[in-house]
């Protein structure tokens, strides 16, 4: 990963069981890339007080605290890895499908790679991705969904995207991660996401909720705390058609990713937009979480499994709320600050 | 008017390329038409077939022609005047 030239000051490496690991308690580092998530350097778990009765016991997985602002740089990682470890990245550019965050993480890693590439972006992604995307390097075609009219109405973009890849007028020029069925995105969870909520919850976990996207999360992290303990509940979140959730996905309107266990979820909750928003500006204003709309829908569910389990309940937070100020500007819009000066 | 061989004023080669490139392609190709040009595009994805109708009638376009032969599939596409 890095170059053998480069001299290591002293205090930023520690040998560990692994071998040696960048030093987490120094938290000085070589490369940004030593900063994605990992058991050794977990996104933190940080408890709901305000949202919920105080005596549910309910955490939220930062996972923005990752470097380059996701939960995606989990999966970005472990995607590049498996294809340059296959041999897929020699002398090939990239395409992929995104809503925006695999792609920023993708941009990220593919420029500090030498990588080119392009992203396939579904309509109704908030400008602020678009615009970090192109600031990243990558080549960005926004993709209207009525493109593939005889396909499913919302997955325009991942056709568009296999059609780059495949298209023999292409001649292998691109390689495709391909997110929503590459097992590296359910690996990413099952090695780092999953052990590190058994870890930071001393194994106590007793319901885990994540939202409907791509299905790394909600397969990756299951099956890990399934192993575990079987009676680990693992919550579906999933939005309703024609929803405005940025990563998220209804499953009648959208394929179901290849990538999705169905045997590790006990329960799909369904969550509207309006309950959804509400929650993201409670968080905001109540917990100081400045989080993503998924976010939103993912604790509006944390809070319907108020009561029903003893024991913490762990949900995911995907990503932060600066890249939704587009989004959010309509729901402040009246201007709650007030007449004070 | 509905003649392979009028004159387009712009022509895009989509040949080897798959579905739903050749759309995607030819949507940003009528974006740069004036209304009332005409656009020539070549494809080999027989999907296309389905396609360029059902794309024409979302934009608004008028398909003037669609022909298939020896494997590839030439569509004339008129982009029609503001209403």
């Amino acid at each position: 990963m890095y170059g053998s030239a480069v001299t290591v000051p002293p205090g930023v490496l520690r040998r560990t069981d692994a071998g040696l690991e960048p030093d987490h308690t120094r938290r000085r580092y070589r490369d940004v890339r030593e900063l994605i998530a990992n058991t050794r350097n977990p996104t933190p778990l940080v408890r709901l007080n305000r949202v919920v009765a105080p005596a549910t016991e309910a955490y939220l997985k930062l996972e923005w605290m990752n470097p380059f602002g996701s939960v995606k740089d989990r999966t970005a990682r472990y995607l590049l890895e498996g294809m340059r470890a296959r041999g897929e990245l020699d002398g090939r550019e990239l395409v992929e499908p995104t809503s925006g965050n695999t792609g920023i993480a993708l941009a990220a890693l593919a420029a500090l790679d030498g990588l080119r590439l392009t992203v396939t972006i579904p309509s109704g992604v908030p400008e602020e991705k678009l615009v970090l995307l192109r600031m990243l390097g990558a080549t960005v075609m926004p993709t209207p969904d009525e493109l593939c009219p005889v396909d499913h109405p919302r997955d325009g973009a991942i056709a568009l995207a296999r059609a780059i890849a495949e298209s023999p007028a292409h001649a292998g020029r691109y390689a495709m991660p391909n997110q929503y069925a590459n097992p590296d995105n359910v690996r990413a969870h099952y090695e780092t996401t999953g052990p590190e909520i058994w870890e930071q919850t001393e194994g106590a976990v007793r319901a885990f909720v994540a939202g409907y996207g791509t299905c790394g999360t909600l397969t990756g992290v299951g099956r890990f705390l399934k192993e575990r303990d079987p009676s680990i509940r693992i919550v579906a979140v999933e939005p309703q058609p024609g929803h405005r959730l940025p990563g998220l996905k209804n499953l009648e309107e959208a394929r179901a990713p290849a990538i999705l266990d169905r045997s590790v979820i006990d329960d799909v909750i369904r969550v509207d937009d309006g309950p959804a928003y509400a929650m993201t500006l409670r968080l905001f204003r109540e917990e100081g979480l400045i989080v993503g709309p998924s976010t939103g829908a993912v604790a509006h569910a944390v809070l319907a499994l108020e009561g029903e389990r003893e024991g913490p309940i762990v949900g995911i937070s995907p990503d932060g709320g600066m890249k939704y100020a587009s989004y959010y500007a309509e729901l402040v819009k009246d201007g709650s600050e007030g007449e004070r000066p | 008017m509905t003649d392979q061989t009028m004159a387009p004023d712009a022509e895009l080669d989509c040949k080897g390329l798959l579905c739903p490139l050749p759309v995607y392609r030819t949507a940003q190709a009528m974006g740069r038409l004036k209304a009332g040009e005409v656009l020539r595009v070549e494809c080999t994805d027989p999907g296309s077939l389905a396609d360029f109708p059902a794309f024409a009638r979302q934009r608004g376009y008028t398909l003037l022609s669609a022909q298939d032969g020896d494997g590839v599939q030439v569509f004339l596409l008129r982009k029609e005047p503001a209403r």
